[in-house]
């Protein structure tokens, strides 16, 4: 038995050994976001034509990032992509660089409709990379009814045939919406009205989910859902047929942003990188592999039109960072909504 | 006498002080949390406030803890059933046979657990291989909806966790002395008296550790929960998540995880008295 | 003979494993097969394709990261294999008052939410000035393995005759000596099941990790879990198809190694 495991172990190590790579250089950087973020051909592209060799490096939720840079004071980490919300607390700890433009050549290539907006209102620190808005899609054959916005899931029709994200500000955010009212209430009593109207979607629910949502609605366990933008652009590639949903109440934005840490140990590196991504040609490629919508007004041109925002599309609102009160109440009826939907 | 003490007290040294630095200390750091106050942006405030505790009693938290008590309780339940017979049977195999069951009982943890849930919804979902074979062999007319119900989480943990049973059952039958069974036999007992009265005896001190090993991750597994059975059942574990992450509010994270240690021990002390077992893992 | 008679399982035992094992390996087999769907989504098998391994191989991170959590499952799963059963045979033969106490601490990782565990590690971590990295990594993760290896240890110990080591000690054999000649042999299997557990949970960990790991140092489930934002890609189902098939024909060779080894001798 013992020679069992020492053999197996043994096999594994030498195999995992042959696949430490080799130091060329000592120029590194590290790069701190989701994996899957970028293609292998943009990653691989950046260390060829610099020569500063990439660390990946992955965090599960904004919050676990925030703790390990401030852990770090700003240090150990160069780039970062995190989700808006948590950059307005990153930039508040003094965590994120004071961007210096002029070493940005592709700076001009942002798209506007991005920038100015509340966790960044000078454009100091960010660069957006992708931006995402939930939307309504739908089976056409499974559905009788015609879905046009949020109230619509209320439906009795669409009894236990619902699936939903699983991001409670959202889900709270619709709701919101749905009733007239802001994405980002923060009246403790309005938000506890928002939970009576929540619990009343119950029935219709058929699953809450964060990862793969769509393959609910591909493999039809549900016939509506409320999906991520990358998971709507998944779904659809599968199956063209579906029905998207730019709900009539309103959308919800939601902007990803690159900064570079405050400390970070080669903000040279870390500026040539952010210039390398701001190209077109490779955020076209980037966005076009995660399918988030395009932030990038000179990509536009390249990348998948789907990803490009329609201009019927002029406003939307973004999830704010609320008080702590309403962000508790905002919980409570997340949970007391997930209870209900047994 | 005293030698002998001398000899284990170098065996449990390493134990006490890894267990006195890495355990205690960080397990301290977090009850002194769960009496804090969170900051409004990020972090703590190191006041002290009983107002976490006092939160979980509101209705909302309340039902939260008995349902995950409750689907604990139920897949330990399950998996004792399902696990036992086979740790038993596994340790009257033939010596040669019983290290390859224990390898290959082992190999499907190689596979990423989230993976292989994904392998159970394509096998489960309503167009699904199950669904298929079923349909195709006439016993039901409409797909049935596995997925997304009680059930299914249930099925989830026991898959997940009846390895942990069944070794454990496994390594303490293992060593039994089967002449016991078979004096228990010649004295006229049945079999089914023989196995009650020594086998299932001398079984116990395995049965408790399987169960401890499984009762506790079932409070916190709630990614099953939430990937078989749409996230339609709150647990503890996934309301700390989020008390962590989205809502930031560490204190009361802290504190839920506290109250579900205290819950774990009593049901843990419970058990030993009503099982009468002496020496027994875990709690002496 | 008699013995032979009472230990022999019935019918109904061997159909009982062979059904727990196919179900526990029905899933295996599904994840297997999609490692070839042409699709990126595990929804319905589109058309063969061998694009996945492509990419995975051109994914050294991934690879790299395998290799991380493979040392530090190994490596956490001997320190706390030696931690643990000398914990436990050690707590077997002392009497103190703080042995409950100590017991109770030492499984505490086990009742505490990864989550929770995680961010009190890294801060504790911090407090202590220790390099994150795979030093920190390796701690943590024997944290939580020790309590599978002591528990499995202690219920096999349970109940066992204290008086065989004695002998052997009376006999004049150092404690040493005594420990590895009667008392280990007799937990083997209890060390072994634990370990087996520790390293599948090491192995598997993402939620511990993910706080106390450097920013230079990944491990396998960090790069699967953390594809939150487009979804996991059916890499992973190749990588976990490979591992398997390498394992299984290690296994397989060394097996059949082993039997002809014996026929030899026996002839």
């Amino acid at each position: 038995m013992k020679k069992i495991a020492t053999g197996v172990l043994c096999a594994a190590l030498a195999a995992s050994s042959m696949t430490v790579p080799v130091l060329a250089d000592d120029q590194e950087m590290v790069l701190y976001t989701w994996e899957g973020m970028f293609p292998q051909e943009v990653l691989d592209g950046f260390q060829e034509e610099t020569g500063i060799k990439l660390i990946y490096s992955n965090f599960d939720t904004d919050e676990t990032m925030l703790e390990k840079l401030s852990m770090a004071k700003g240090g150990d980490y160069d780039v970062i992509i995190a989700d808006d919300y948590i950059i307005e607390a990153v930039v508040q700890e003094g965590l994120a660089e004071k961007l210096d433009k002029e070493k940005l050549t592709g700076y001009d290539n942002i798209n506007p409709l991005y920038q100015g907006q509340f966790y960044d209102p000078d454009d100091e620190y960010t660069v957006p990379y992708g931006a995402g808005i939930p939307l309504i899609v739908y089976d056409p054959e499974m559905v009788d009814i015609e879905i046009k916005g949020y109230s619509d899931l209320w439906n009795p029709e669409l009894e236990d045939s619902i699936a939903l994200t699983a991001n409670y500000r959202v889900i709270n955010g619709i709701t919101n919406l749905t009733l007239g009212k802001s994405m980002n209430e923060e009246d403790v009593d309005s938000i506890k009205e928002t939970g009576e109207k929540l619990l009343e979607l119950a029935p219709n629910v058929r699953l809450i989910q964060d990862d793969n949502t769509q393959n609910a609605l591909l493999s039809g366990e549900a016939s509506v859902a409320f999906l991520y933008t990358s998971q709507v652009m998944a779904a659809l590639a599968e199956n063209p047929d579906l029905q998207v949903v730019y709900p009539e109440e309103g959308l919800g934005f939601g902007i990803m942003g690159m900064f570079i840490a405050s400390d970070a140990p080669n903000k040279d590196a870390a500026y040539q990188f952010v210039d390398y991504i701001l190209q077109p040609e490779i955020a076209a490629q980037c966005f076009d592999y995660m399918g988030y919508y395009c932030t990038n007004k000179a990509a536009d041109e390249l990348v998948d039109p789907k990803l490009v925002v329609p201009d019927s599309v002029s406003s939307g609102e973004i999830v704010q960072n609320v008080s702590q009160e309403a962000e508790e109440q905002y919980n409570k009826n997340w949970t007391e909504f997930r209870a209900a939907c047994d | 006498m005293r030698r002998r003490k001398f000899g284990a007290l170098w065996m449990i040294l390493p134990l006490y002080v890894f267990t006195l630095i890495f355990v205690a200390g960080p397990l301290i750091y977090m009850i002194a949390l769960s009496f804090a106050e969170a900051n409004e942006v990020h972090g703590v405030n190191w006041i002290f406030t009983l107002d976490n505790y006092r939160k979980i009693l509101e209705p909302v938290y309340l039902d939260t803890f008995l349902q995950s008590f409750r689907l604990a309780v139920t897949s330990t339940a399950i998996i004792c059933l399902v696990g036992y017979p086979f740790g038993y049977f596994m340790a009257r195999m033939p010596e040669s046979r019983r290290k390859k069951t224990m390898l290959f009982l082992m190999l499907p943890f190689w596979v990423n657990s989230l993976i292989r849930l994904y392998g159970w919804i394509i096998i489960l979902q309503k167009k699904g291989i199950l669904n298929h074979i079923l349909q195709s062999l006439g016993l039901i007319e409409k797909p049935i909806s596995f997925l997304y119900s009680y059930p299914a989480i249930v099925f989830g943990m026991v898959y997940a966790l009846l390895p942990f049973m069944i070794l454990s059952v496994y390594s303490s039958a293992e060593k039994m002395d089967w002449s016991l069974v078979e004096a228990a036999r010649d004295l006229g007992a049945s079999r089914t008296k023989a196995f009650w009265t020594v086998t299932f005896k001398l079984t116990v001190p395995g049965l408790l550790s399987g169960i401890i090993l499984t009762f506790i991750p079932s409070m916190g597994l709630f990614f099953i929960a939430d990937i078989l059975g749409g996230n339609k059942i709150v647990l503890v574990g996934s309301l700390i998540q989020e008390q962590m992450t989205r809502a930031g509010n560490w204190p009361f994270a802290a504190a839920m995880a506290v109250v579900m240690m205290v819950l774990t021990t009593i049901m843990i002390v419970m058990y030993r008295r009503i099982s009468h077992v002496k020496e027994v893992e875990g709690i002496g | 003979m008699n013995e032979n008679r009472m230990k022999k399982n019935s019918k109904f035992a061997g159909f009982y494993l062979g059904l727990i094992f196919f179900l526990m390996y029905l899933p295996i087999g599904v994840v297997v097969v999609f490692s070839f769907n042409e699709s990126k989504l595990p929804v319905r098998f589109t058309s063969f394709s061998t694009q996945w391994y492509e990419k995975l191989f051109h994914n050294s991170a991934m690879l790299e990261a395998l290799c991380n959590s493979l040392i530090l499952g190994v490596l956490s799963c001997l320190i706390s294999a030696v931690i643990g059963t000398l914990g436990a045979v050690g707590l077997s033969r002392i009497h103190w008052k703080t042995k409950g106490v100590m017991e109770y601490i030492s499984i505490l990782p086990l009742m505490t939410p990864e989550i929770i565990l995680g961010m009190v590690l890294m801060a504790f971590f911090y407090m202590l000035n220790l390099p994150f990295g795979m030093l920190t990594l390796l701690i943590g993760h024997t944290i939580f393995c020790v309590p599978y290896i002591l528990m499995e240890v202690k219920a096999r110990l349970a109940g066992m005759d204290p008086a065989l080591e004695e002998a052997a000690r009376d006999l004049g054999a150092s404690p040493f000596r005594a420990f590895q000649d009667i008392t280990l042999p007799l937990i083997m299997p209890a060390v072994l099941s634990g370990s087996l557990l520790a390293f599948a949970m090491s192995m598997d960990d993402v939620v511990i990790s993910i706080f106390i790991n450097g920013p230079k140092v990944s491990t396998l489930p960090i790069k699967v879990y953390t594809q939150l934002k487009t979804g996991v890609t059916p890499e992973i189902n190749a990588l976990c198809t490979i591992m398997l098939g390498v394992t299984l024909i290690a296994l397989v060779l060394y097996f059949l190694v082993r039997r002809i080894g014996k026929k030899n001798r026996m002839e």
